[in-house]
């Protein structure tokens, strides 16, 4: 099936889970940077030591294999990857071979389902530090501060078929991880590896490695299938390699030739015991799993009846849906959704602000939409309030109060302002009268300007032209 | 004097301690000139330890007590090395957890004892680049047996109240205490906690005591059995007590192993194990023969690629970058590990290496590891169906008693895997049992070994004081 379309791609991707401690030891898994300070005699690999597995990475494992539709395994076994490497303190990874955590599930995009061939837990190895660059170093420096946190592996199908899908599978997958809250996007690390091969020189696979994120998958994928039709046009062929991402220069670059299947001579590590997983356990971890962002979608276009474009907007990042049903408990979820999907994130945008940092303005946000949809400011006003909330939190009530910011409910004063402005601009009022409806406009802004923009527009129009 | 009545003196004052200890030192380290019991005699720390206990009423079940630790067991500060060249300098930053037991009830560290490098072999002859072979306590052409030979040998040879930590894969724990007539008491897998032990087979490894009698044996095994957090595989069970042994009114039922006596054995220990049957039966012991087929047709092979499998994972680790022995760093990572390894390990780490990885490459993995771990399963329940009537399995602990060291070099690696022919079955299956002196030949000791079921290591106890009254 897969072999009749024009590109293949297939994902192995390596998240880290957001857990306190290391997979099998008590070591921190985040905090103090100074190299080689949060470590012991476990993550170092020193003889004697003994793996302890961490409950937590487990239970975040089950609930991401459970959250991508997987059969979640009987038991947890893990096994030794054994090769040698300077990043490896013990030369053999502790991962899960035979038996994966999870297997055979799937992830909803757009237009398809993208197939989980597994999901499995494994140990991080230590960081490779090149002091100079990997090109030019002479030495490179080991940093085991990482070695031993949790990872979870999810290799999906080679079902995707475009640069633009790749993409979308890990803006999707890094939404369930933030949703599941066992991943901190900006503080837990997540990277892919890509396997891609075209239909034009017959499938040849090339694999990618070290992606980091989404945006950068999208312009590696673009940039590899390019490269491989450059190639075929110029009448060369194809070999089976591997490469790497160089996200500062945007190219892969070769890392290595076709090489023979390495051979990990997996056996189980006879330092832990296997964990059963009851039919019992599998229940209630599905059970306990958060509402999920395609549930949230169904429920905002079901339930709130907004727009199906804001509906994946909001439901598409975890802090962006937390505020918005916040806001629909209290306000017209149809204002509120517009509001957060069109000004919100404008207005975050223009000020390179991510929504976490503005979460703690919500309330004041929430101030802003109220007064809004109370008629009590103008649009433009809450506009205006927006930006400058973005910059800095603020009383929103009070300082629309202070500074006379409300609507002016007046429409004897409007009607003031109306008559003025038709008295001073008869050319527009000549011409909107010889059917150039749009220059009454013009009569709307010069208003609007004597309100201080404290005029509700709408009104200010409708006045107008009884008085025309 | 046992163990009690010297921790019973050394409270009381009766016992000098720190000139105890002065004197016990300067005996092992006379002793070690000669026979090579210990890689590393920690004088300073012994005596600071003395003078620390002298200080302070102790109420340790091993106030004073001269304990050595195999050197594959991790003691703080105290350079351990599992017998190879390739941890040369390496002083782990921790205690292992047995080593902190004995530690707190009051024992005193001696040093590391001398075995097979990672525990590789059974006489104890494949010592690591730049070791020394013990020898026999009683004749030095001899092998003391291994791996656990440092051990075995220094508890026969010193004349003090003394207790070894030992440590036992595939037998070796019950081969040096046969070869030099101890006692040898490796327990249950899963009853002492492995933590700070470097491995040779995580899924068969189990420290034990080699000690020069049964009570003393008792005590330590007390004192560093239960349960362990830091080991996954510890077994959460009740404290293994040796105070609340009494005497079973209950008459034991004892297994004698039909294969363990047919071809192969030497005759003087058929013998043996026959005459200690007898002397049994009159105790009105019920004695009966049983057979064991699977596990002496397979046991041999399934121990060696388990344990082989196992071991050339564990070894990876060790590449002269972290800890251990080390050269300048030059060129890329791979000639650099290969180089170190190849100076540092001996020929039988590397035949162990590559047999190991050979038997989990892709293509073999199948037909070998993974078939052996499910033959291991089968072991298990043939004895578990034999424990269901016995109380007790009696078998010689060797075919043979100590060879000559130069009859050793004779062996095939396969006539020497061979010798372990009555150890690997209880070792693969996780089985309790002891070694116990019986007989000997040329003044060489002959070891009867009793395997108990899973936890059953009282019946261990109340067989070995039985046969040692027999004497």
């Amino acid at each position: 099936m897969a072999f009749t379309k024009p590109i293949i791609i297939g994902l192995e991707i390596h998240t880290e889970l957001n857990t306190k401690t290391k997979l099998f030891c008590g070591c921190a898994t985040q905090g103090n940077d100074e190299p080689n300070t949060r470590t012991c005699e476990v993550c170092l690999g020193h003889p004697g030591s003994k793996p302890v597995v961490n409950k937590k990475a487990i239970d975040f494992a089950l609930k991401l294999a459970s959250a991508l539709n997987c059969s979640i395994s009987d038991e947890i076994i893990f096994s030794r990857k054994q090769y040698f490497y300077p990043d490896m303190a013990k030369n053999y990874q502790i991962t899960q071979y035979e038996i994966p955590l999870g297997k055979n599930g799937n992830l909803k995009l757009n237009d398809r389902s993208i197939g989980i061939t597994r999901v499995h837990l494994e140990e991080d190895p230590a960081s490779l530090v090149h002091t100079k660059g990997i090109a030019s170093s002479k030495y490179v420096l080991v940093d085991y501060n990482r070695s031993g946190n949790p990872l979870a592996e999810i290799v999906t199908e080679p079902e995707i078929h475009s640069a633009k899908q790749a993409r979308e599978f890990m803006k999707k997958l890094i939404t369930i991880l933030e949703y599941l809250k066992i991943f901190v996007p900006g503080q837990n690390i997540i990277k892919a590896d890509a396997n891609i091969s075209i239909r034009e020189s017959g499938y040849v696979r090339t694999e990618i490695k070290n992606i980091t994120g989404f945006r950068e998958i999208k312009k590696a994928l673009e940039y590899e299938i390019e490269r491989q039709k450059h190639i075929l046009d110029q009448g060369k062929k194809l070999s089976q390699e591997t490469r790497s991402w160089n996200a500062e220069k945007q190219i892969t670059e070769l890392l290595r030739k076709k090489e023979t299947e390495k051979d990990y001579g997996y056996i189980i590590d006879p330092d832990l015991v296997q964990i059963e997983i009851s039919k019992k356990q599998k229940k209630e971890i599905k059970k306990q799993l958060p509402e999920l962002p395609d549930e949230k979608f169904d429920k905002y276009v079901k339930k709130y009846k907004i727009a199906e474009d804001d509906a994946k907007v909001i439901s598409s990042e975890l802090s962006l849906a937390q505020l918005f049903e916040t806001a629909a408990e209290k306000i017209d979820p149809k204002l509120a959704s517009r509001w957060i999907r069109r000004e919100l994130i404008r207005v975050l945008n223009y000020n390179d602000i991510s929504i976490d940092e503005f979460m703690f303005n919500q309330k004041e946000f929430l101030n802003i939409l109220d007064l809004l949809e109370k008629n009590k400011i103008t649009e433009k006003t809450a506009k205006r309030l927006l930006e400058k909330l973005v910059e800095k939190d603020f009383d929103v009530k009070e300082y629309v109060e202070k500074n006379n910011l409300l609507v002016i409910s007046d429409s004897n004063l409007i009607k003031d302002y109306c008559k003025k402005a038709i008295e001073e601009n008869p050319d527009v009022v000549e011409d909107y009268k010889s059917e150039n409806k749009r220059s009454i406009n013009f009569l709307v802004g010069q208003v609007m300007k004597m309100s201080k923009g404290k005029a509700d527009a709408k009104e200010v129009k409708e006045i107008l032209e009884k008085l025309i | 004097m046992d163990i009690k009545n010297y921790v019973k003196k050394a409270r009381s004052g009766k016992i000098d301690l720190i000139k105890n200890t002065k004197n016990i030192i300067s005996e092992c380290e006379k002793i070690n000139k000669e026979y090579n019991y210990f890689n590393v005699i920690s004088k300073d720390s012994a005596i600071k330890k003395a003078e620390e206990l002298y200080k302070k009423d102790s109420k340790g079940k091993l106030f004073g007590v001269p304990v050595s630790v195999k050197d594959c067991i991790c003691v703080k500060d105290v350079e351990s090395r599992a017998g190879s060249k390739i941890l040369s300098g390496y002083n782990p930053v921790f205690d292992a957890t047995v080593v902190d037991k004995v530690k707190k009830e009051g024992g005193i560290i001696l040093g590391k004892t001398s075995q097979d490098e990672f525990g590789f072999g059974s006489f104890n002859v494949n010592v690591g680049v730049d070791f020394k072979i013990p020898k026999n306590p009683v004749d030095k052409e001899r092998t003391c047996g291994g791996s656990s030979g440092g051990a075995a040998g220094i508890t026969k040879k010193l004349e003090y109240p003394h207790a070894a930590l030992a440590e036992s894969t595939g037998g070796s724990i019950a081969a040096p205490a046969s070869y030099c007539g101890v006692i040898g008491l490796c327990p249950t897998y899963g009853r002492v906690s492995r933590y700070g032990l470097m491995d040779y087979a995580n899924s068969l490894d189990k420290i034990g005591v080699i000690s020069r009698n049964i009570d003393d044996c008792a005590l330590v095994l007390e004192v560093i059995s239960g349960y362990d957090n830091k080991d996954s595989t510890s077994l959460n069970v009740p404290d293994y007590k040796y105070s609340r042994i009494e005497q079973d009114e209950k008459k034991l039922k004892i297994g004698i192993i039909k294969e363990s006596l047919l071809e192969g054995v030497d005759k003087e220990v058929k013998k043996s194990i026959l005459r200690l049957v007898g002397k049994l039966k009159s105790k009105e012991i019920e004695v009966k023969e049983v057979s064991l087929p699977l596990v002496f047709k397979y046991g041999i092979q399934t121990y060696y690629l388990i344990s082989m499998a196992e071991a050339s994972t564990n070894l990876a680790k060790f590449c002269g970058m972290r800890y251990g022995y080390e050269e300048k760093i030059q060129g890329n990572f791979n000639d650099y590990f290969s180089k170190i390894r190849t100076k540092s390990f001996s020929r039988e780490a590397k035949r162990r290496i590559i047999l190991g990885t050979f038997a989990r490459m892709a293509g073999y993995r199948d037909a070998y590891y993974l078939k052996a771990m499910k033959v291991r399963t089968l072991m298990i329940e043939e004895y578990k169906k034999l424990f269901s009537e016995f109380d007790l399995l009696i078998s010689p602990t060797m075919p043979n008693f100590a060879p000559r060291l130069d009859e050793i070099d004779k062996l095939s690696p396969l006539e020497n895997y061979m010798m372990d022919i009555m150890t690997v079955g209880p070792n693969l299956c996780g089985f309790p049992h002891i070694s116990v002196p019986y007989g000997s030949k040329h003044n060489m000791p002959i070891g009867v070994m009793f395997t108990a079921d899973h936890l059953e290591e009282k019946k261990l106890i109340e067989i070995g004081k039985i046969v040692e009254k027999i004497g």
